[in-house]
């Protein structure tokens, strides 16, 4: 061992030790999917459950163990034997393959936890469900730590397959089966972008290996826009999101490890990952910033609509992913470590409000806001840390999207990119309101009379470890960021061919770059916060009683009758901006194009179909007629 | 700039011998099915097996016109296998299938006459006349556009496993020979190869198209395999190494999966005792390892990572960026889309979602498990391709 503790680089040791520990993860995952098919009629839907989670955690610990390696800015590749013919298995692990890696074993396990009581009663067979969680999970792992672009394509479809599956889970309901398929269709087909990317690479470089710089001279803006093409659909991107409020349909931990971890950040990834492979000209910098600033805007006003807390929480994905993928876009140090970290931290608080959400749906049988109310004094362990994500995605100081949103702010203030400063300030704002509505809808307020009358439970102990974790991390990247920024998103942004200039203080207040002015306003924001806490606490007396709003009216507080709702704002936000929902929906513009196929294959079936059942004879011989012409021709 | 993963195309013994273990393997499978679904009486039996048999044994006796002959005379067993079902429809197929049939033997014969043998072309207008015997021959056999008028009246009429029998081991059989007669007269494909692929995307358009149009699922079934056809013939038409490769794992993963999904649906054909159509929703609610059998099937046909039809995909979509540029790469993905459409309406109309009326419960576990062997044959092949990939070239 050297001085730092690590083998040294190069020794043998060295070799041995990489040789297990890169696969280990993919590894570990595997012997849990089998152990879990061999167990099947042994174990009952707990100890499947168990099995799992361990199989997770221990996928997460094999992770982790690379973290000092990747850290130390030494990225770990191997070369097995050929895979087909003679195309190499060959993986390499990086900072960047670290973030995804851990996000999706780290919060992966966290969502199998939970998952251990929340499925302990299904009906249906949760082998299946179990091994496609984890299938899914190694999914997201081979994509980022192999190097062998046609088996990165392998994974990235891997991933679509098991987000159908899972979504279809219950496939007798006529719901979960349409929302699968609408996931599949609009992820698998812009997915051949990646494909045919990946073979044009090949067709000019003769490599698969995105590690080859001969693969990086290849790389042209063609194949740039068809790899975008694909992560879009993948990463909800405008105008190819509409898949994913149907896909809510699902369990809720399906819906928690889609958002958070394994298959919306998938083209995050991807979008990532092409810095590795070209220096990108500022078009392609521009475009991405178009494309996220629209998709932070339109996921934030299709969510302020929402009446159904998962629909709601699926149009806040598309925002924060715009976010993200914003961030990405600025193509600077900061840029990217804010893209990164924001990726990161949405993965944290959104899976946290995906298992809170599935936790009200599993007490009270419904996720209709309109049916919801006053939960917090039924579930405050669920409402405590609700409350902690919420805070998160609001971006409220003291948690890890705080840290997240100053530093876009901060990095598109650097890149003088105000358009974007004003995009991501407004839509947070926005963020703030359909977030605060879905927090008072649930817990708070006057108890509908259709719960009063059920038995409604806190989350059960393995689910609220399980969420906990996640919300205890939200707040630890809020107040020590630089423990994820220095130790897992510095090596990344290096990785990717970045100077590292970033410092990251305690509580992610920057200071070293452009939004030092900003700093200086959320300085005066903090204390304005303070101050409304003071206000509220010399108050107390003053508030008005459960059942009544808040609101001061001018005189007497409203009557229960008069009280603001989920409806009623879901209806003014509705009014306001109705000509940006029938603009903004493609679907429209999907339903034209299916109609048109269909149509033109009833219309030919129309026309052989005769042909076919009365004169086959007649019409092959003119058609054997019709060669012999075409071959005298051509 | 592009190197070749390929070091050579193998044709000749090697296929030969992989084919016959892979069409040994498919009709053992249409066999065992036929314990647990009757397919029909003792006729039935014994054409199968001596017409599945007779394409086994034309691939180990090697090339020649004794393979030729012997692939000829499975494939009129085959027409007296749809004759044997006795309905109208059946025997009108049949009789379809078998004119059309005597005049693809007609024109492939002629049309290798012709066109003589070893690798160089005959004197104008002598190789003009073989090639279009040629197309016309092969296209009237292997039901390529637009001469595919047999297929989907036999897929509607004859039983399941007669149809699997059809198109996994006498179809691919016949393309077989077709990739065989790539690689050794070769002027009949460079000379015209604007109108092989042509034909391939023809074939492939048309049969997703009219795919599309099918609300029964037989006949749906067999436009896909139209659709299938196209790509394949498009490997070849490309004719570099890795297309030809491209198009011989094709063949074999069109092969196993064709099996799979006219089992599954003969399947619950067979347990619900009515014909599946797209009004039959949720059948996978009675049918569960069926239902997974046949969604994994269409996944895989249409070239899904990471079952075995990938391996074939990607070599075919490379062939296409090789010859025709992005432009035909593109077209192919087209295509693919549409065979999407398709099969993901036929899972969800049939399969999936609430089950419009309940149907008798239980499966048969002996089909099931012969349809999940196959699928999961090909997953595992899809994983570690490289031993397939090998005796192929």
């Amino acid at each position: 061992l050297n001085q730092q503790g690590f083998l040294p680089a190069g020794s043998i040791f060295q070799e041995a030790f990489v040789d297990i520990t890169i696969v280990l993860p993919l590894g570990i995952l595997g012997l849990g999917i089998v152990l879990q098919l061999v167990f099947s009629r042994v174990l009952k839907a707990k100890g499947k459950g168990w099995l799992a989670f361990i199989t997770g955690l221990a996928a997460f610990g094999a992770v982790l163990s690379l973290l000092p390696t990747i850290t130390r800015g030494d990225p770990l590749s191997q070369t097995f034997l050929p895979w087909d013919q003679n195309i190499p298995l060959a993986v390499y692990v990086d900072g960047l393959s670290l973030v995804f890696g851990l996000m999706a074993t780290g919060i992966g396990s966290a969502i199998l936890l939970y998952c251990v009581q929340y499925m302990e009663h299904e009906p249906e067979d949760v082998t299946r469900f179990y091994v496609l969680m984890l299938t899914f999970i190694s999914g997201l792992v081979g994509l980022v730590f192999l190097a062998n672009l046609l088996l990165v394509y392998l994974c990235w479809e891997v991933i679509g397959l098991c987000s159908y599956f899972l979504v279809g889970y219950w496939y007798k309901q006529n719901a979960a089966a349409e929302g699968a398929r609408k996931v599949l269709v609009m992820t698998h087909i812009p997915g051949y972008g990646l494909l045919v990317a990946i073979l044009l690479l090949y067709h000019q470089s003769g490599s698969f290996l995105w590690t080859d710089p001969a693969v990086s001279a290849a790389f042209s803006t063609g194949i740039f826009i068809l790899i975008l093409v694909a992560a879009m659909a993948k990463s909800v991107m405008f105008p190819l999101h509409t898949w994913i409020p149907e896909a809510m349909n699902a369990p809720t931990p399906v819906s928690a490890l889609l958002h958070s971890a394994c298959y919306v950040k998938a083209g995050v990834y991807l979008i990532a990952r092409m810095y590795s492979l070209a220096k990108w000209p500022q078009a392609w910098n521009t475009t991405v910033l178009v494309i996220g600033c629209v998709t932070i805007l339109i996921g934030a006003i299709f969510a302020l609509v929402q009446t159904d807390l998962k629909r709601l929480l699926a149009f806040s994905t598309i925002s924060q992913l715009g976010y993200i993928i914003t961030g990405l876009g600025l193509g600077t140090d900061l840029g990217l470590a804010a893209g990164l970290f924001y990726c990161f931290s949405h993965g944290l608080f959104k899976g946290t409000l995906f298992l809170c959400a599935g936790a009200v749906q599993h007490s009270t049988g419904t996720r209709d806001m309109r049916n919801l109310g006053g939960l917090a004094k039924k579930m405050p362990k669920t409402a405590a840390i609700w409350l902690i994500a919420a805070s998160a995605i609001i971006g409220v100081p003291l948690t890890n999207g705080f840290v997240a949103k100053w530093l876009l702010l901060d990095a598109a203030l650097d890149a003088k990119q105000g358009l974007v400063v004003i995009v991501a300030w407004l839509v947070s704002v926005f963020t703030a309101f359909y977030i605060l509505k879905a927090t008072v809808s649930t817990f708070y307020g006057e108890m509908p009379a259709n719960l009063k009358s059920k038995e409604i439970h806190d989350a059960e102990p393995s689910m609220v470890v399980g969420m906990s974790f996640l919300a205890g991390l939200c707040v630890l990247f809020g107040l020590a960021p630089q423990l994820l920024m220095n130790g897992v998103i510095a090596p990344a942004v290096k990785g990717l061919g970045f100077n590292w200039a970033v410092t990251t203080s305690w509580l992610g207040l920057q200071t070293t770059s452009a939004g030092v002015g900003v700093t200086l306003g959320a300085g005066m924001v903090v204390a304005a916060l303070l101050l409304g806490g003071l206000v509220l606490a010399l108050t107390r007396g003053s508030r008005p009683e459960p059942g009544q709003v808040g609101l001061f009216s001018g005189g007497d507080p409203l009557p229960d009758a008069s009280t603001v709702t989920a409806v009623d704002f879901a209806a003014s936000a509705e009014e306001a901006f109705t000509p940006v929902y029938n603009w903004t929906n493609p679907d429209r513009l999907y339903l034209v194009i299916w109609r048109g196929i269909k149509e033109l294959a009833g219309k030919a079936d129309q026309v052989m179909e005769p042909v076919c059942n009365s004169y086959p004879l007649v019409a092959s011989i003119v058609l054997v007629a019709v060669i012999f012409a075409a071959v005298w021709l051509f | 700039m592009m190197n070749s993963i390929l070091m050579n195309t193998m044709a000749g013994p090697a296929w030969d011998g992989l084919f016959a273990g892979v069409f040994a393997l498919l009709l053992a499978a249409i066999l065992v099915y036929a314990i647990a679904i009757p397919q029909g009486g003792k006729g039935w039996w014994l054409l199968t097996i001596l017409s599945g048999g007779l394409v086994i044994a034309s691939f180990m006796v090697g090339q020649g016109q004794a393979r030729s002959l012997m692939l000829d005379a499975a494939a009129l067993l085959a027409v007296a296998l749809v004759w044997l079902e006795g309905s109208k429809d059946a025997r009108s197929a049949a009789q379809t299938y078998l004119v059309m049939l005597v005049l693809a033997i007609i024109c492939m014969e002629a049309g290798t006459i012709l066109g003589g043998e070893g690798g160089t072309a005959p004197a104008a207008p002598m190789d003009k006349v073989a090639v279009a015997l040629l197309i016309a021959g092969f296209g009237l056999k292997l039901a390529l556009a637009p001469a595919y008028f047999w297929l989907p009246r036999v897929a509607g009429a004859a039983k399941p496993m007669t149809s699997a029998l059809i198109v996994s081991i006498i179809d691919i059989g016949a393309f077989v020979e077709l990739a065989q007669l790539r690689t050794e007269m070769t002027w009949v494909f460079d000379d015209h190869r604007g109108l092989w692929i042509g034909i391939a995307l023809l074939t492939m358009f048309v049969g997703a198209i009219l795919a599309l149009a099918q609300t029964n699922i037989k006949k749906m079934l067999a436009y896909s395999t139209m659709d299938d056809m196209g790509y394949l013939l498009l490997g070849l038409a490309a004719g570099s190494a890795i297309g030809i490769s491209g198009a011989i794992a094709g063949a074999i993963s069109h092969a196993f999966f064709k099996v799979v999904l006219f089992g599954a649906v003969g399947a619950a054909e067979y347990k619900s005792g009515k014909e599946l159509t797209f009004g039959c929703k949720g059948m996978s609610a009675s049918y569960p390892v069926t239902g997974a059998a046949f969604i994994l099937g269409a996944i895989g046909m249409i070239g899904v990572p990471p079952f075995f039809g990938f391996i074939g995909r990607w070599r075919l979509y490379l062939a296409g960026i090789e010859t025709g540029g992005i432009w035909l790469a593109l077209a192919m993905i087209a295509a693919t889309a549409l065979a999407l459409l398709y099969y993901v309406r036929a899972i969800h109309k049939v399969w999936l979602g609430a089950p419009v009326e309940a149907t008798k419960a239980g499966e048969s576990k002996l089909a099931a498990a012969v349809l999940i062997v196959l699928v999961v044959l090909m997953l595992a092949a899809g994983l570690c391709p490289g031993w397939l990939t090998g005796m192929i070239g």
